[in-house]
Formats: C-alpha cells, sequence, structure tokens
C-alpha cells in the first residue's frame, strides 16, 4: 500500500469511527422512537382519511405516506442536525476527540454520515410504514412510490447537511430557524422563479434570483404534481424516470459535499474552550 | 534528556463580555517538559493551565507563541497519535459504556480490533472500571468517569501523557491510585504532563513542577530546588507533663499538646544544641525535624504576590 492509500485508509477508518458513534448515539436517543411512533399514528390516520375521501383511498395514502417521509424526516434531520456539532462543542465531548489523532474536517464527515445512517434507516422505516398502509389499501409499493421515497430520502439528507452547516458555529435554536427557512424556501423555488420573471420590483426581482442562486432547489426533490420538462408528473399517474432520480442524486450529492466544506471550513477555526 | 514538550511566548488573549474587554488568559509563557518527567503545573483556578493544555493539544489556537511536542511543531496530527490525553471534569458521551469509550479512543489512533479489546481489558482492569466497563457511563459518579477518561488517554501507549486535573473529585484511594498510575507510567518511559492545585500531590509524585498564576509562569524546577535549603525553624515532639514543660527553657515559642505529646516550634536563630540538652534532662524527646518552606507555601506566596501586583 502506498503512504498516500495507507493515509486515505486511516482517514476512513476515523470517519467511520465518528460516524459509528454518532449513529450509536442517534438509536440510543428515545426521541427517534417518539418520531417514528408519530409517523406510524400519521399512516394510521391515513387510513381514516382515506376511508372518508370518497374512494380515493389509495390517493390519500399515498400522498400522506410520501408527505410523512418529506416532512417527518425534515423535521428529524433538523432535530438531530441543528445540535450535532453544537452540543459536541458545549459538552465539551469533543475535547477528548480532537486531542486525538482526528482532523476536524474527519470529525464533521463523520458526524454526518453516522446522521444520514440514521436518517436512512428511519426513511426506511417509513417507507415499511407507508407500504404496509398502501398495502392494506390494496395498492402496491412500487414504481413511482419507491422513486419518491428514494426522492424524499435525498431531501432530507440534504435539509441535514445545511443544518450541521449551521451547527458549526450558531446555536441549536438559531440553526433550527436557519434551516427551517432554507427548507421552506427551497421547497417554494417555482414561486420564486415566477416571482423573478414577472416582478415589477427590481428589489424583489433580485432578493429572488439571489435566493435561486444561492439556496438549493429543494423542490427538485418533490416533484410530484409537479412538471419535468414540460410534462405534468404525479406520483399518482406519470411520474419522473429514474435517470430524473439519479441527476437529482447527483445535485443533492454536490449539495452536501459543498455544505460539508463549508462545515468543516468554519469548525476547523474555532477555538474549543 | 531531550524536551517532550517545549513552550516558548505562549500566549493566548480572549474577548469576554460586552465590552469585548481583551482578557490575557496565558501571558508570555515558556517552559520545557523533559522526557520522561512527570512534570506538575501548578496554579489556582483560572491561572491558565486549562488553556495552555488546550493549546499543546490543538483545542485553541495560540495568539502568539510556539508549542513543540517531541520535536514537532504543533499543531501536528501524527505527533497526536502519540499523547494521551484527560480532559478537566471529565466530558464524554455519556450513552457509551467505558468499554465501548475505550473502543472508541482505540479505533481514533488506529488500532485494531484485537489490539483494541485487549488493551482495553487490561486497561479497564488497571483503573478499576472491569466490573463496570459494560454500563453506560451516565449511570457513573465523576470519580468512575475520571478512571474511563485515564483508560480511553492509555489506550494506544501514548509516549505523552497529558492529564487536566487528574485527581479533581477522586476520594483518597482513587487519588493513591492515579498516582500509582503516573508512577507507573514514568517507570515505563512515559512523560507525564498533569496540572493541577491539591499541593501534596505534586510534592508526592513530581520530579520538576512549573507554578502558573494569572496566566503567566512565575517558576519552573525541580521541588527540591525550589523549596530551597533553607531551615525556616526546627519543630521538637517531646513527651512531657505540664511541669517538665515549664522546666524547659522557651522564650515565647509556638507550643502544641495533643495528649502527653508537645511540639514545640523552635525559631530558625534559635539554639537548638542548647535546647536538646535541656529537654534531654526533663523530657523524651520522640522527634526533631528542621521545617522548611512547603510547596504549598511557596504556592501561596506566588498567588499572593501575584493577586498584589494585579
Amino acid at each position: 500500500m502506498t503512504p498516500l492509500a495507507a493515509r486515505a485508509t486511516a482517514s476512513c477508518l476515523r470517519v467511520y469511527a465518528v460516524g459509528l458513534n454518532t449513529f450509536r448515539e442517534a438509536i440510543r436517543n428515545k426521541v427517534l422512537y417518539g418520531i417514528l411512533a408519530v409517523v406510524v399514528g400519521v399512516n394510521l390516520f391515513a387510513l381514516v382519511l382515506g376511508e372518508m375521501s370518497l374512494s380515493e383511498e389509495a390517493r390519500v395514502a399515498r400522498d400522506v405516506g410520501l408527505a410523512g417521509v418529506s416532512l417527518f424526516g425534515a423535521i428529524t434531520a433538523i432535530v438531530l442536525g441543528v445540535s450535532l456539532l453544537h452540543t459536541e462543542v458545549q459538552k465539551r465531548t469533543i475535547h477528548a476527540m480532537i486531542a486525538k489523532p482526528l482532523g476536524r474536517p474527519e470529525f464533521v464527515v463523520g458526524k454526518y454520515l453516522g446522521m444520514a445512517a440514521t436518517l436512512t434507516l428511519l426513511v426506511a422505516c417509513f417507507a415499511v410504514a407507508l407500504a404496509g398502509l398502501l398495502h392494506l389499501q390494496g395498492v402496491p409499493f412500487a414504481g413511482a412510490v419507491v422513486k419518491a421515497v428514494v426522492l424524499g430520502w435525498l431531501e432530507v439528507l440534504v435539509v441535514a447537511g445545511i443544518a450541521v452547516l449551521f451547527s458549526a458555529f450558531s446555536t441549536p435554536f438559531l440553526s433550527g430557524i436557519f434551516t427551517l427557512a432554507i427548507f421552506f424556501i427551497g421547497r417554494v423555488t417555482p414561486e420564486l422563479r415566477h416571482a423573478a420573471a414577472r416582478a415589477r420590483d427590481e428589489w424583489i426581482r433580485r432578493v429572488a434570483e439571489g435566493a435561486l442562486a444561492i439556496l438549493p432547489d429543494l423542490d427538485v426533490f418533490a416533484i410530484s404534481g409537479g412538471e419535468h420538462q414540460g410534462v405534468p408528473v404525479s406520483v399518482h399517474a406519470d411520474f419522473v424516470p429514474w435517470s430524473y432520480v439519479g441527476d437529482a442524486a447527483v445535485y443533492a450529492g454536490a449539495w452536501i459535499v459543498l455544505l460539508l466544506i463549508g462545515a468543516a471550513l468554519v469548525f476547523s477555526r474555532r477555538d474549543f474552550t | 534528556m531531550s524536551a517532550a514538550i517545549v513552550i516558548e511566548g505562549l500566549t493566548k488573549r480572549y474577548r469576554a463580555g460586552l465590552r469585548m474587554r481583551t482578557v490575557n488568559a496565558v501571558a508570555s509563557a515558556s517552559f520545557e517538559v523533559k522526557r520522561g518527567e512527570v512534570f506538575g503545573f501548578v496554579g489556582p483556578n483560572g491561572a491558565g493551565k486549562t488553556t495552555t493544555i488546550r493549546a499543546i493539544l490543538g483545542l485553541i489556537r495560540p495568539t502568539s507563541g510556539s508549542i513543540t511536542v517531541l520535536g514537532t511543531r504543533m499543531p501536528d496530527r501524527a505527533v497526536r497519535a502519540k499523547i494521551g490525553f484527560l480532559p478537566e471534569s471529565p466530558y464524554f458521551y455519556d450513552y457509551l459504556s467505558a468499554r465501548e469509550l475505550v473502543d472508541l479512543a482505540g479505533r481514533l489512533a488506529g488500532l485494531g480490533r484485537a489490539e483494541r479489546r485487549r488493551r482495553g481489558d487490561v486497561l479497564l482492569e488497571r483503573v478499576g472500571l472491569a466490573r463496570d466497563a459494560d454500563r453506560p457511563m451516565r449511570k457513573y459518579s465523576k470519580g468512575m468517569l475520571q478512571r474511563a477518561g485515564l483508560a480511553q488517554a492509555l489506550v494506544h501507549e501514548p509516549e505523552v501523557v497529558i492529564l487536566d486535573e487528574p485527581m479533581s473529585g477522586l476520594d483518597p484511594v482513587g487519588r493513591k491510585d492515579v498516582r500509582d498510575i503516573i508512577l507507573e507510567l514514568r517507570d515505563a518511559g512515559r512523560t507525564v504532563f498533569f496540572s493541577t492545585h491539591i499541593i501534596p500531590d505534586v510534592e508526592a509524585i513530581c520530579d520538576r513542577v512549573g507554578f502558573i498564576v494569572g496566566g503567566r509562569v512565575v517558576d519552573v524546577g525541580p521541588v527540591a530546588d525550589l523549596l530551597g535549603a533553607k531551615v525556616l525553624g526546627t519543630d521538637v515532639v517531646l513527651r512531657a507533663d505540664d511541669a517538665a514543660l515549664a522546666a524547659l527553657p522557651l522564650t515565647g515559642e509556638r507550643t502544641r499538646r495533643v495528649g502527653d505529646l508537645v511540639t514545640v516550634a523552635l525559631g530558625a536563630d534559635a539554639d537548638v544544641g542548647g535546647f536538646l540538652r535541656v529537654a534531654a534532662a526533663q523530657t523524651m524527646i520522640v522527634s526533631v525535624t528542621p521545617r522548611k518552606e512547603s510547596l504549598e507555601e511557596l504556592f501561596l506566596r506566588w498567588t499572593t504576590s501575584e493577586e498584589k501586583s494585579a
């Protein structure tokens, strides 16, 4: 093994150690099980809503189930992410970690990957609950729904990256507000584009264009009900092809890398007092 | 003997409060810790001990000055692999057990699974946590956390061990255990740098001591050198009743009686020989001890003089 490969392997092992520890922390946190219980409850509530919807049970089940993946996934990402780095500094648990031969960027990446693994497990549980709900309604869990779940999962990972970036320098409360704000703005990018194109006031146009330029377009991951290449797409009818999901994954990956580089840069400059 | 740690002109300034007042946590500190010695870094609370340690480990960035560990300018990740660190008031992941904490520390140090397990078992046994090694640390007492912290600091067999207030919060048995571990480390050729404000621990185990007060390192050297050879007086312990005591040539010396034992504190210029001749005739002499300045008195003298100058 070359020295470079040996260093890279050692670095990966340290990142893995931090990630494993973060995953352990999350799965030993009772809040996570509370969120899981709420999602199962929401899916059960979808059964009731379906009964009230006059032969639209399948549509209600898909909508409520996918909304659960997206909304509760994002909330969990924010709850876990905003305190991910801040708590380490505040509780001083980071002192013993950074005193080891562990780089601060490795620590940030490890923490993120551990949280991403937790969120992936959580989304998988949401998906199982959704599959159960659809099964009860006699709707197959395949094709469009699977793609929508994958897109929802990618969105959750991006939101987690945003939360981690803020957690590198801000309090959980402020990080939560900032991340929620970006989540909502990121979800209304079609409206922002519309505002940028049609606004009469110059400053509104500039603000909308600025937001579109610097913030992640989370609408990419919630495409159902929108248009793809000028064609309306819906999880209930014709949905996007797998190539779209692949492109969305690349887009999410690029944003996550950018957000983690930002978090690592900020974190590397901090004094841990 | 070459230096394990060299600190030259270390300064750390913070801005604090609403008016962003500049605070010198450490001001132009310079000292060396030699390889293989136990070095006690002594100072009152807020003196700058922990700030200095954090600067050595790269947890904070010095405002100016340089830190060299094992011949390499810090910060350097490869050198951190040769340092073991126990933080002040042990802050660890309380959802982990001590065994998991030591395993995590071993992973970060690049140890393989079998080695982590072997060293973990040995260390947890050595620090007295073998029975509780699998309980979550949130259920540990402060002393147990301190022991777990020591185990995670030593799992990679570091050349330099830095312990920030390792005795604080420990009962006498725990303190003795930590002192024994420090001496074992020295016997194994390791360098131990530890901060404390518990003077008897320093006197018991340190080869050399550095005093830091108000962010300034005010004195460094072997304990014996710092205390000097000057005799401040002589304590004579006698077995005597009141009548025998009255017959002694005492001229205002301080005496203290416990049962039938009387301690007479003679001054530095007293005629000790003459006194002992009379005392031997009238009483039974139990002990004669020259009284020197203690490390505690030296510590208090430095602290008081720095407070006055501040």
